[in-house]
């Protein structure tokens, strides 16, 4: 042993070594989070903190940008989770580091942060060339005394994607003119689809759709007022667009048309590759989604209809930081960004639907196509929800949390068996201690 | 001490008193200071902070509540709940633990071959965080494609829904727990079955004590002292758990604890007042509710262990002379 | 999990501690397999024993089968059993997208430098208590001991607030300095230190003249080495897998491995067989310095135990 004893204790004296000139390194290394403008080969950087398919990443603007300024590098993060992403944006405006050049910003958020948080955030008001957004969009970032938080980068108008196969198996029928019609003007109906869908299928384990709080978000979403009125004074117990909503919703649960899956959570991407599920409530940037996670196997596969009304769900904006060591380049980069021309490029190529009202016109986007939706005319079709979409939405300070805490109720009856009068005591237990 | 003193060495006797005198305590102090600012400082603002209305988006203004933050947690169901479910995932992750790692030191401690192996075999799941630990059971647990599901379908189960049912949950969480720390308990216990003197086997033997006999008798009572230890290591875990169902939540409901708050954990509670509706005052609240249950918790087991060594013992207790050094 | 705590609290009831092993052989004693007396194992031991074995390694088998598929394979029932083809992608995948480089890099200076700093402190600090003759020994131990009840996930709220003033929101340093000393690693060093060190060597160190921190340089440190080794790698370990805290203090632009593997699995558009790809990254240099140092690990913490 005593050999063995000696060789380990040189490996403990090297390992020691190293992890000492390890310290050194890591002291070199840090210490770049001061509020110069950091530089990369002689190059400005400019950092963006985004989440989700905000389809900068996923496409190839950014470098596009790069080579038409080759003074510029742009650095990209990406979270997959919203509610992770706008945890740390909170910690790090709280902390005043940390902090992106660039930040997204989510609809769910927005009110919050042009309560609380406007002063951190550069004015993009006055920022040339921006005067082409939807007039609603932009007034969602806007503060009392008229300062403009973020530029819009896209709307979530809603749609059905469902799958034609499965459609067709279940007896009904695949063409999505006469699917948008089973439907019409009524959620209802929606569901309706459903119980006959349920009926006819062949194959007892496919759900007619993913999960009840796409329909519960799709009816709310398409009325003005969700969760808070003007005042910002929480309506949502008496409000009837969430009642209907989440009686139509707990309505499906109940009735055994879902797959009880949550969506953008690991088990929903099997279903949508496995076909478990004929149809999901889709707002244009779902399609990304699905069409990477359903694989090509099932390219064809998959249409979309007109959904039974219009409305919005989601939708970004990109903020500056006023702190910024490179405000001025970070703010131009945004408004390239956020531009008619890239808006329609991101959704030629993913289905983010612009909120740049000159984009909605261009001939790529108003006669856009999607060669894996069975080539679905995206354009007309979520160009049509989008002018169904009440023009001003009412935003609260916590719509993002109370949004998810309602998805959580609505899990209470699909995956556990409550009932929804007590899934509701609960959820709106939830909602009054969040909200205290 | 005993030095002999030199007058011709004055100056060095005083350097050498100072020596005797300070340098301990400059010794010791690195450990003191830093767990000073990092550890009790921190502890004690939190009750400060637990007295506030805080938010994270503005850390500098505090507004004083007083206890109200308290008294709002003890009213609060989902206090409870997350209470009550730390304390069955601790209790459903900590028995099967305990009792496997000592069935699991009871055959380690035969002579083996490859018993290197065997030994570094059960232990490397130590070697896993909890993250990848999580992430790997979360897969195996999965509802529609798990492999734990696929091989229960084999039993007729179909497609347990581990997630969104309560006790499935709680065992799935423990599962995790209890594959993590099996192994390192069993060493502990190995160890200390080990330095069980060989005569109380032989004494036992030749009272006809059966193997079974022996174990009970002598193995256990041997080792008990370590038993009572890695109980209440395993429970101020427990009382922390955090990471395991975090992520086999997946997203959002791993801070909730599932929709039904099925398994939120104090630690998840923590971090959902904390981190998700930004409330530090009550996140701080919830903190001493921890650190009271961690007193108390501690003072059980003093209870324990004093009742525990006052049990009689088998002739020869497996003490050996030591020197002593209590401290 | 803080069962690092199991050989201190142990022996902090000195009146339990059943055994102290001798002085020079207590480390080879238990580096030494199967060095107790003991029956030979039947075959029904070694099946129970495999069925653990296995039990203990199938999961990481399988998060390696489930990183070199894709997505659609690691859904279908009957799951995989064997590995397919695209490891190497997935696992370059998950380098990529989950920063597991930089993540690795930073474990590897988080755990490096709390493993050094505790050590040092640690072998400082036990030196002390157990050699050296101070005012307040006792109730100073005392207090180390009690500080074990404190564990500093319950001061995230205030420590996050510091971290904020002290600008170091985001960053190593958060999470590196509330962890630079244990008491574990205090009380480990001062058991080992008290039973192997001789006062003589003190006492012959102190006639020829040497002060406190020579002899500490001279004769502690050489003789401390084997336990100072063992503390290092098993800080390393805890400090590598640490989560609670490091979830909050950092973020993923700037994660350490499990920091970084939750981001990962948080995902909108991650694959499974990436996520495992990810844990499997993030789970190896841990797994090679196990199967390096097994033994010795394995030697470590009963070492430690056996003082309880």
């Amino acid at each position: 042993m005593g050999t063995a004893r000696k060789r380990f204790g040189s490996t403990f004296v090297s390992a020691t070594a190293l992890a000492v000139s390890l310290v050194l390194v890591a002291g070199c290394g840090s210490g770049d989070d001061g509020g110069k403008a950091r530089t990369k080969d002689g190059k400005t950087v400019i950092s963006l903190g985004l989440f989700g398919v905000m389809g900068y990443k996923e496409t190839d603007l950014l470098d596009r940008y790069m080579k038409e300024n080759p003074d510029v590098t742009i650095e990209t993060d990406v979270a997959g989770d919203e509610q992770t992403y706008y945890t740390a944006l909170q910690t790090h405006l709280a902390a005043g580091s940390g902090l992106k050049d660039i930040q997204g910003i989510e609809i769910g958020r927005a009110k919050e942060l042009v309560d609380t948080q406007a002063d951190k955030f550069a004015d993009l008001g006055k920022t040339p060339g921006t005067d082409h957004f939807l007039p609603w969009k932009s007034s969602q970032v806007t503060t009392g005394d008229g300062k403009v938080i973020g530029l819009g980068t896209d709307i979530g108008p809603m749609a059905v994607c469902y799958r034609k196969d499965l459609f067709e198996q279940a007896g009904l029928p695949t063409d999505r003119a006469e699917v948008a019609k089973l439907w019409e003007g009524d959620w209802a109906k929606y569901v309706d689809v459903g119980r006959t869908f349920k009926q006819g299928t062949k194959n007892p384990k496919v759900a007619y759709m993913d999960t009840s709080t796409g329909l519960f978000n799709a009816m709310i979403y398409g009325e003005d007022k969700q969760f808070y009125d003007e005042d910002g004074k929480l309506i949502y117990q008496d409000n009837p667009v969430v009642k209907d909503a989440w009686k139509l919703a707990s309505d499906a649960a109940t009735s055994g048309l879902t797959a009880k899956l949550r969506q953008f959570q690991p088990g929903w991407d099997p279903g949508l590759a496995n076909g478990t599920f004929a149809t999901a409530v889709c707002p244009a940037w779902m399609l990304a989604h699905i069409s990477e996670k359903a694989g090509p196997a099932n390219k064809g596969k998959w249409d979309v209809a007109k959904a039974p009304k219009g409305a919005n769900w989601g939708g970004s904006f990109l903020g500056v930081m006023e702190d910024s060591p490179v405000k001025k380049q970070a703010e131009k980069l945004v408004a390239w960004l956020t531009a008619p021309e890239q808006q329609a490029y991101i959704f030629e190529k993913l289905g983010n639907f612009p909120s740049s009202k000159t984009a909605l016109d261009m001939p790529a986007v108003a006669n856009g196509t999607s060669p894996y939706f069975s080539d679905a005319p995206i354009g007309q079709i979520f160009g049509a929800a989008a002018k169904e979409i009440p023009a001003k939405q009412v935003l609260g300070r916590k719509d993002g949390t109370i949004k998810d805490t309602f998805s959580l109720g609505l899990q209470l009856i699909e995956a556990q068996g409550k009932s929804p009068d007590a899934a509701w005591k609960t959820t709106d237990e939830r909602i009054q201690k969040l909200t205290r | 001490m005993a030095t002999s003193i030199d007058p011709r060495q004055s100056r060095r006797t005083i350097l050498h008193r100072l020596d005797l005198g300070a340098v301990p305590y400059a010794f010791i102090a690195p450990f003191f200071l830093i767990f000073g600012a990092f550890g009790l400082y921190p502890l004690l603002y939190t009750f400060w902070i637990s007295l506030h209305r805080v938010e994270l988006s503005s850390l500098d203004t505090m507004e004083w509540r007083g206890l109200a933050n308290f008294t709002e947690l003890f009213e609060d169901d989902r206090f409870w709940n997350a209470l009550s479910n730390t304390f069955t995932i601790g209790v459903l992750s900590t028995v099967p633990q305990l009792l496997m790692a000592l069935g699991l030191a009871h055959l380690l401690n035969y002579r083996l071959r490859g018993s290197v192996f065997f030994r570094v075999a059960v232990l490397t799941p130590y070697a896993t965080s909890v993250a990848a630990a999580a992430l790997v059971f979360t897969m195996l647990f999965e509802r529609d494609f798990g492999m734990i599901n696929w091989v229960l379908g084999f039993f007729g189960v179909d497609n347990l829904d581990w997630e969104s049912q309560k006790w499935p949950a709680q065992f799935a969480i423990s599962t995790i727990v209890i594959w993590r720390w099996t192994g390192y308990n069993a060493l502990l216990y190995l160890a200390a079955m080990q330095a069980i003197p060989r005569d109380l086997y032989e004494a036992a033997a030749i009272d006809g004590a059966s193997r079974w006999q022996q174990f009970r008798t002598v193995t256990v009572p041997g080792i008990s002292a370590t038993i009572v230890f890695t109980i209440v290591l395993s429970t101020i875990g427990a009382t922390q758990l955090f990471g395991e169902p975090l992520i086999f939540g997946q997203g959002p409901n791993g801070i909730s604890g599932g929709a039904d708050n099925q398994y939120q954990t104090l630690g998840l509670l923590l971090y959902e007042e904390g981190w998700k509706n930004y409330q530090m005052g009550r996140a701080s609240a919830i903190a001493w509710a921890m650190f009271l249950i961690l007193i108390l918790v501690f003072v059980l087991q003093r209870v324990l262990a004093r009742v525990l060594s006052r049990t009689p013992r088998p002739a020869k207790a497996p003490r050996r002379a030591r020197p002593s050094r209590t401290s | 999990m803080t069962t690092d705590i199991a050989p201190v609290l142990a022996d902090a009831h000195g009146r339990t501690t059943p055994t102290a092993p001798d002085r020079r052989s207590g480390f080879r004693r238990v580096l030494r397999p199967g060095a107790g007396r003991q029956h030979h194992a039947g075959p029904v031991a070694y099946v129970l024993l495999g069925f653990a074995a296995l039990v203990s390694l199938f999961p990481l088998y399988w998060t390696m089968v489930a990183a070199s598929t894709d997505n659609t394979r690691v859904s279908q029932t009957p799951p995989p059993f064997l590995p397919g083809p695209n490891l190497f992608k997935n696992l370059a995948t998950a380098w990529q997208d989950a920063a597991l480089g930089k993540a690795m890099l930073n474990s590897l200076i988080v755990a490096g430098v709390i493993a050094l700093s505790t050590v040092f402190f640690a072998t400082l600090a036990g030196f002390a208590f157990a050699k050296l003759r101070f005012k307040g020994r006792n109730i100073l131990l005392l207090l180390v001991i009690g500080t074990m009840l404190v564990p500093p996930q319950l001061g995230v709220v205030p420590l996050f607030m510091m971290m904020a003033d002290l600008g170091w929101g985001q960053s190593l340093p958060s999470v590196i300095f509330p962890t630079l000393v244990s008491a574990v690693g205090v009380f480990f060093m001062r058991q080992y230190l008290t039973e192997a060190l001789p006062d003589e060597l003190i006492e012959a160190g102190r006639l020829d003249g040497a002060h406190s921190l020579r002899i500490f340089w001279s004769i502690v440190l050489p003789i401390a080495r084997p336990p100072m080794a063992v503390l290092f790698m098993i800080t390393f370990v805890h400090a590598w897998n640490d989560f609670f805290w490091p979830f909050i203090a950092l973020d993923m632009t700037n994660p350490t491995v499990p920091v970084a593997l939750t981001q990962l699995s948080a995902g909108y558009v991650r694959d499974q067989s990436v996520i495992m790809a990810g844990a499997l990254l993030g789970t190896l240099p841990l797994l090679a310095m196990f199967l390096v140092f097994g033994r010795q690990i394995v030697g470590g913490i009963m070492q430690g135990a056996v003082k309880g």
